[in-house]
């Protein structure tokens, strides 16, 4: 068996993470044009001249560590403030999947990067934190009330199907 | 329990739920939930809460990645031969890892040459086998390829069928080989798509099909500096899945199939004809 810095190709790689590269830039940004566009600068980069990733670890990490250290400098490090209070997360969209996917991304921002890379993609508060650039009690914090919003969609849903 | 709602203990549920809490934690956690419905209650609030997130986050990857996205990366990684390139450690630090690995494989084969035998060996039915491990070809990968991909039912293919002429100009461009994607309609297989893999370090064409059951034959080609006209063909098998390859001048070739295929040779006459 060759070694793992051998055998991965990344322009390959890339394309089989976009799916999730993509997933992560949503919840970066929190628009399909501008994650979109976030991913593309993200393989410029990654496939540039000074490498991303040096083979140890995971290639989606040094990417989303990318992405997030992009967006920062697209924002000039000011924090995007929350576009929803407590009690409006729920917008007049039928329960659709695309709804749902509307309300997730919608939340105040780091809640649904937080909650993805722990809950969904199961990485460590460290590892999450690292890629975010917040501390693991920050992590913490944003886990918990991620969690507790996305039981009130839960709720607010369930409730008008009924 | 005081203030369950506060969010300090919505923080240490939460934790508890990811696994982020050290054992004494745990056990206190454990406790209060024993004795407070209220806990319970709200620790299955925060369980509903991320049920909901993972099936919507789940639902993201569903999403079809915007074409126009997915081609403005295949173009700038394509185009650009050093996009290609394999990013690797730095060259001092590999050194360290190949003498290492080296070392490992002579106190293997010291320890028990038997046993590094067995480990070392490959499965080909034209190849005896040897004890020393041996250099990986391009059917090597593209085997590896085909088992990966074909259990990607979802995403079998980078560009799908229907944008054949696209397969063509891209295939052909990036392979430098010139093809015709083959009606295998006779053979009752139908074309599924493409996608650019990497075989010994080359760029190298991988055009899917699927027949009625759902199984999945790949044709793969590359540049060669081969000469070869002779069109013979070599049969081999991996596992499961059967390999019959073959040289035209300026390429070679491979069909991969199920093993258990009937008249598979006459499938790979038939493509070669067409190539």
């Amino acid at each position: 068996m060759r070694p793992a810095q051998e055998t991965i190709d990344i322009s390959r790689d890339l394309v089989s993470l976009l799916p999730r590269l993509r997933r992560f830039a949503l919840t970066l940004t929190r628009d399909g044009l501008q994650a979109d566009d976030l991913v593309e600068t993200v393989c410029e980069r990654a496939t540039g001249r000074q490498p991303v990733w040096n083979g140890h670890g995971r290639l989606e990490d040094a990417l989303y560590t990318l992405a997030r250290t992009l967006r920062d400098e697209t924002t000039g490090r000011k924090r995007i403030p929350a576009n929803l209070q407590d009690g409006q997360s729920s917008s007049e969209n039928t329960a659709t999947a695309g709804a749902v996917q509307q309300m997730i991304i919608s939340m105040p921002e780091g809640l649904a990067s937080a909650f993805l890379l722990v809950a969904v993609e199961h990485r460590t508060y460290r590892d999450a934190g690292r890629i975010l650039d917040l501390a693991p009690d920050v992590i913490a914090t944003k886990l918990a009330t991620a969690r507790a919003r996305l039981a009130s969609m839960a709720s607010d849903m369930t409730q008008r199907r009924a | 329990m005081q203030n369950t709602k506060s969010p300090s203990i919505e923080a240490r549920l939460s934790a508890y739920l990811d696994g982020e809490v050290d054992e004494n934690e745990r056990r206190e956690i454990d406790q209060l939930l024993a004795r407070d419905a209220e806990a319970r209650r709200l620790l299955e609030h925060l369980k509903q809460g991320s049920a909901f997130g993972a099936s919507g986050f789940e639902a993201f990857l569903h999403d079809p990645v915007p074409l126009s996205l997915a081609r403005r990366i295949r173009q700038g990684t394509d185009i650009n031969p050093k996009h290609e390139r394999v990013v690797g450690a730095p060259r001092k630090q590999r050194r360290k890892l190949w003498r290492g690995a080296l070392a490992a494989s002579c106190g293997m084969l010291l320890i028990g040459g038997s046993t590094g035998y067995l480990i070392g060996r490959t499965i080909d039915d034209n190849t005896p086998p040897t004890p020393v491990v041996k250099a990986r070809t391009w059917l090597d990968d593209v085997t590896d390829a085909h088992r990966v991909y074909s259990r990607q039912p979802r995403h079998l293919v980078e560009v799908t069928a229907e944008n054949d002429e696209e397969i063509r100009n891209w295939l052909t461009a990036s392979t430098g080989v010139s093809f015709a994607i083959p009606d295998l309609s006779a053979n009752k297989l139908t074309f599924q798509g493409a996608r650019l893999l990497v075989a010994a370090g080359k760029p190298t064409a991988q055009l899917l099909f699927k027949d009625e059951d759902g199984e999945v034959y790949a044709i793969c080609f590359q540049r060669s500096p081969t000469t070869d006209d002779s069109g013979r063909m070599i049969e081999s098998m991996r596992d499961d899945l059967a390999l019959i390859s073959w040289n035209e001048p300026g390429a070679t070739y491979v069909v991969v199939g199920p093993s258990a295929t009937a008249n598979f040779k006459d499938l790979a006459d038939a493509i070669a004809d067409v190539m």
